[in-house]
């Protein structure tokens, strides 16, 4: 799992259903949910958590994308297995991982270092927890 | 090799049924029966004890426990019944009931040992705990060293923890006596843990036969986390629909499509699955 520790800057509401919008430094990421926890206000800070699995890379993408994260990261290292590929990619201090095919891994030609675009849909983004501080 | 090939007719609450069973049991498996009540497990148990009598045949290495002319008595095939309800004499003491199947105190003293029961050996079924007497009953099955073990829900009145520590028990006697085991029970993660195979029945018939993962892991197409549960309702909200389903004793919630919303009726059975890629897992 990816861990990001962000602040709820907005939230807009349909009925039950939720998009909100944090600050991570800067930077905001939007997430899609059903029914929020009560304790889910704006400047309430939270764990933010994605599956290694539903975090997809671009490289020099050009073009119209509907993720509602794109995430400017580097790529801090690349660990190949037969298949998969595990990419841990440094966001503005924290470390993310993305897992995709090898052969995906290999057609980008990813190298360490380089500079990548993590791309999340809203709808894979969730809350881990409240931090309460 | 434990071979069964067995069929009765049964007046059932569902009105009649057959019992028609062929299974061959390998020697030292350990077997959960499960199915749906009614469907003829306790009976099957108690047909392979002789409690009941029913047409085919049953061998037992080699020897002929029942065929078409004869039946082995109870009391003559090498066998330990743990009932869900210990049926303990409640006029002996825990040492006196296993003393009462053989006369072996060493066995005895070995099995309380193994059982945690040492302690206990004098006191009365009346003093003690139910996962204390469930085990009683156990030591009580293997005190003439089943070839074949067989339990009715041994565990199904027990609380969850008291469940664990037995299921390791069960196994373990199960593992020192070399015991073929055939046990009924509903609970996966008990099938799982226990038993190398599991036979389904339904209706009399076997329905299913093959190992707790092949069988328990409910999937279809690449999903792996899959649940059946009732349809309680579905909620549009904004351009997406909200299906609400009882799962056990959980709801939950899950985002479908208007075209999916349509397609399905309030109160149906449905499956809610996604790949195993999706879910997390997280101490609670």
């Amino acid at each position: 799992m990816s861990y990001l520790v962000a602040t709820v800057k907005q939230i807009e509401s349909c009925e039950n259903l939720h998009i909100v919008a944090f600050d991570y430094r800067g930077q905001t990421l939007r997430m899609m949910s059903l029914d929020l926890a009560d304790a889910i206000a704006i400047g309430t800070k939270v764990k933010l958590t994605i599956k290694p699995s539903h975090i997809a890379l671009a490289k020099n993408f050009e073009g119209e994308l509907s993720c509602s994260n794109q995430l400017q990261t580097t790529i801090v290292s690349i660990t190949n297995g037969e298949l998969l590929s595990a990419i841990k990619l440094d966001f503005l201090g924290t470390l993310l991982e993305s897992i995709v095919t090898l052969s995906s891994s290999q057609r980008m030609d990813l190298r360490v270092g380089e500079e990548i675009v993590a791309l999340i849909k809203a709808s894979e983004l969730s809350i881990d927890e409240v931090i309460n501080d | 090799m434990i071979q069964i090939d067995i069929n009765k007719k049964l007046h059932g609450a569902n009105g009649e049924m057959d019992l028609c069973v062929r299974l061959d049991i390998l020697q030292g498996d350990f077997i959960a029966l499960a199915g749906q009540s009614g469907s003829g497990k306790t009976t099957l148990l108690r047909i392979l004890a002789g409690l009941e009598d029913s047409n085919g045949t049953i061998s037992v290495e080699g020897e002929i426990w029942q065929d078409g002319k004869s039946s082995l008595m109870p009391q003559k095939r090498k066998i330990g019944f743990v009932f869900q309800d210990y049926a303990l004499f409640g006029n002996m003491s825990v040492e006196q009931n296993l003393l009462y199947v053989q006369k072996d105190r060493a066995l005895a003293s070995k099995l309380l040992e193994l059982t945690q029961l040492s302690q206990l050996k004098d006191r009365m079924p009346s003093t003690l705990s139910g996962g204390q007497k469930q085990r009683v009953s156990l030591c009580r099955a293997m005190m003439n060293r089943p070839q074949l073990l067989l339990m009715d829900e041994p565990l199904s009145a027990l609380d969850p923890t008291m469940r664990t520590k037995l299921q390791q028990e069960i196994l373990a006697l199960h593992k020192e006596f070399g015991t073929t085991t055939l046990m009924v029970s509903h609970d996966p993660s008990e099938i799982y843990r226990l038993a190398q195979r599991v036979v389904v029945l339904n209706w009399g018939k076997i329905i299913n036969d093959g190992t707790p993962k092949d069988i328990l892991l409910k999937t279809s197409g690449s999903a792996k986390f899959s649940f059946e549960g009732e349809l309680l309702d579905i909620v549009q909200v904004d351009v997406i629909y909200v299906a609400i389903v009882a799962i056990g004793q959980q709801l939950v919630e899950v985002v479908v499509s208007d075209d999916e919303a349509k397609a399905l009726e309030i109160g149906q059975s449905v499956s809610v699955s996604t790949k195993a890629f999706t879910p997390r897992l997280k101490r609670v």
